[in-house]
């Protein structure tokens, strides 16, 4: 699905990603964990397109595409997907019809038919259902007014609604108390399939005991530091990233 | 004949006034007309120097140096108007380069709809009081005193006491005759006690013409009595509109203004009102939508002269390319009007580094216990916004294109008419050029 080499990435100049290498298979859960600062919000960006984040070096391959070379909405069709940390607020657009808009630009670079509103309807209706979302926030305009809980659950609404193949989840559990926190790792966990792979990008643990990883990545200072199973984020919650500082990496690297 | 060598177009206006007078009408419009042509021969054209004028110059006017007069009538009526914009039922009137167009329709019983001549000697007592109401001293009133000077043109509507008029509708176009004219037409609109009407003017030509019209419209409200006036402007880069609009409100009256204006090359809005009774409210709402090097200039003032009255003004623009929007809401609350609500805001996004907008709220209050908000802000569209949009499948044009409409769509949430507000957000989703959205031109 997706394989990352040597990818060196600047914001305004300053080095952030200094070197990763990942590779996620077809299915596969990864999370991503680190400290604040440690890159972990600037690879989902990256990966996804975002402007004012320089790749220096390395390279992005999806499906066998060079994934760098696409405009964000083109990566968007291929079916790279981004929950966002921090989902914008965009008054005066309807949610409804952003979603409905963004599934026909994808369905349409896809050579598919596009769905018209009843169609589309019975489609969002469905993954509500699923969701345990109620209709009300597809009346209301994008993200505006939600409250945190509410923004979190949009976007993984959105990502049933969109059917990525490639979804990045950054910090999707910041901000949640444990029962948003249960519904959102419920609503990705229905989207878990053998041809969707996600990675999950977080700075605790806590999200990991509901969406279990099949592998589990320390991100720090730019670099993967230590990759391993899901026990890894355990001993992580239980030592804290200061081991980390300490040369402590061979002891659980492996 | 004397000459006040201020400007040709001035001269040339002049002469035409002399040479041929306006005739017919009550003694003592013929004696206004005589003043206001006096009136806009002293002031002269306004420029640089007129603070009211200082950011709209006149050189398209200038140049086209239009004659006043008929340009008479050539088109078929449905050749010259596209479809009318209003909802079923609504009585339509035509202008066509601001000359009436046929016979009026029929009203029902309480409204009356006649030509300024017939208006006239049926409403004259309270005509004789309204139209000279009209400022037309000093240059900044200037195409008010031309307008006065060479009245002729026109529309009396009168609604009676407690009747609901419905909706009127006014369709101005241009044929190509009305190119080297000015058409200059008044509309009068006399509200009783109680009565509603809703007028909606459309501002489009089935072919385009460098037409140039000068509009006053001049409304008395009634105690109780509520008027929406609604305008879209959808006309060619070449057509120059000039309208002047003065409301005298009567105690607990409401006016309502939503402009549209998504067309035209040159275009200035004076709205004014005079909360005159107590409890009077007025709105002013509007967008603007601009590219290539169109001009709109929105000039507001509300007179807070009663207290308790209440108005507001919300104005989003969007200028793109060359385009220039001009915004100037002006609140004057009185000494005695106590208790008076003011509420302003004009929002604007900047879609190109050669676009340019100048807006000014000013207040002055002389009141007590007055409540006044007033804010205005000049952007560009929110790249993360942008992004979002795009991170999900949008192109960067559909991602900017509907982020703008969405800045608009605010004006059009306002209006009380769904069914006239889903029209408007469609019509601004397609005047949205693709040129004036592309990222590059953003900073």
């Amino acid at each position: 699905m997706l394989e990352i080499k040597n990818l060196h990435a600047t914001v305004g100049g300053k080095p952030i990603l200094k070197g990763i290498d990942l590779k996620v298979a077809d299915g596969e859960v990864h999370a991503i964990m680190g400290p604040n600062g440690s890159g972990k919000s600037t690879l989902g960006y990256v990966i996804s397109g975002r402007e004012g984040y320089e790749v220096t070096a390395g390279e992005v391959i999806y499906k066998g595409k060079n994934l760098l070379e696409l405009e964000p909405e083109e990566r968007a069709c291929e079916g790279v997907f981004l929950a966002f940390q921090y989902p914008v607020e965009i008054p005066g657009v309807n949610n409804t019809y952003f979603l409905r808009a963004a599934l026909n630009a994808q369905r349409k670079y896809r050579e598919q038919p596009e769905l018209d509103s009843m169609q589309f309807l019975k489609l969002v209706r469905e993954k509500l259902g699923v969701l345990h979302i109620s209709d009300d926030l597809l009346h209301r305009a994008v993200n505006e007014g939600f409250s945190g809980g509410e923004k979190k659950r949009n976007e993984i609404f959105q990502m049933a609604v969109l059917e990525p193949s490639l979804a990045i989840l950054d910090e999707t559990d910041s901000g949640l108390d444990i029962d948003a926190l249960r519904l959102v790792a419920e609503g990705v966990n229905r989207l878990r399939s053998e041809d969707r792979s996600i990675i999950v990008v977080t700075h605790y643990q806590r999200l990991l005991e509901h969406i279990v990883p099949d592998v589990v990545h320390v991100l720090s200072d730019g670099k993967i530091v230590a990759s391993g199973d899901a026990s890894l984020a355990l001993k992580l919650e239980d030592e804290g990233y200061s081991w980390l500082e300490q040369g402590g990496i061979g002891a659980v690297a492996g | 004949m004397t000459h006040s060598g201020a400007h040709p177009l001035i001269d040339q206006w002049t002469d035409e006034f002399h040479a041929l007078p306006i005739q017919g009408g009550p003694d003592w419009l013929q004696q206004l007309r005589k003043n206001a042509a006096a009136e806009f021969a002293l002031a002269g054209l306004p420029g640089r120097k007129t603070e009211a004028w200082k950011y709209t110059p006149l050189r398209v006017l200038e140049r086209r140096a239009p004659a006043i007069g008929e340009a008479g009538r050539t088109m078929l009526l449905e050749e010259a108007f596209p479809e009318p914009v209003s909802r079923v039922g609504a009585v339509v009137v035509n202008f066509e380069n601001g000359c009436l167009c046929g016979d009026l329709p029929e009203t029902q019983d309480g409204i009356s709809l006649l030509p300024l001549s017939e208006g006239l000697q049926v409403f004259e007592q309270k005509l004789q009081t309204l139209i000279p109401s009209i400022e037309t001293t000093g240059t900044g009133r200037m195409f008010a005193a031309l307008n006065t000077a060479f009245l002729q043109q026109g529309l009396v509507v009168h609604v009676g006491k407690k009747v609901q008029a419905g909706t009127l509708q006014l369709r101005w176009a241009f044929s190509p005759q009305g190119a080297s004219k000015l058409g200059n037409v008044r509309i009068l609109v006399l509200l009783e006690e109680g009565a509603q009407l809703d007028i909606v003017e459309q501002f489009q030509s089935a072919v385009e013409t460098a037409g140039t019209l000068n509009i006053v419209t001049q409304v008395e409200l009634g105690r109780g009595s509520s008027l929406v006036q609604t305008r879209i402007l959808r006309e060619s880069d070449e057509a120059v509109l000039l309208t002047s609009t003065q409301v005298e409100q009567g105690a607990e009256s409401s006016y309502q203004y939503n402009g549209f204006d998504l067309g035209g090359g040159l275009v200035r809005h004076e709205l004014h009102s005079r909360l005159a009774g107590e409890g009077a409210q007025a709105g002013f709402d509007g967008a603007f939508v601009l590219d290539r090097k169109r001009h709109v200039d929105n000039h507001i003032s509300v007179d807070h002269a009663a207290p308790g009255c209440h108005s507001s003004q919300f104005f989003r623009g969007v200028m793109g390319d060359r385009s220039r929007g001009v915004f100037n809401g002006k609140a004057l609350i009185r000494p005695g009007a106590d208790g008076s609500v003011v509420r302003q805001s004009n929002a604007n996004l900047l879609l190109s580094g050669l676009a340019e907008i100048d807006t000014k709220p000013e207040l002055e209050i002389y009141a007590d216990e007055v409540e006044a908000s007033h804010g205005a802000t000049v952007g560009q569209l929110d790249e993360e916004a942008v992004f979002y949009l795009r991170s999900r499948g949008l192109s960067d044009a559909q991602a900017r294109r509907l982020l703008t409409s969405a800045f608009c769509h605010a004006v059009t949430d306002r209006l009380a008419d769904r069914e006239l507000a889903d029209r408007l957000s469609g019509m601004i989703d397609v005047v949205m050029p693709e040129s004036m959205l592309t990222g590059e031109v953003g900073q």
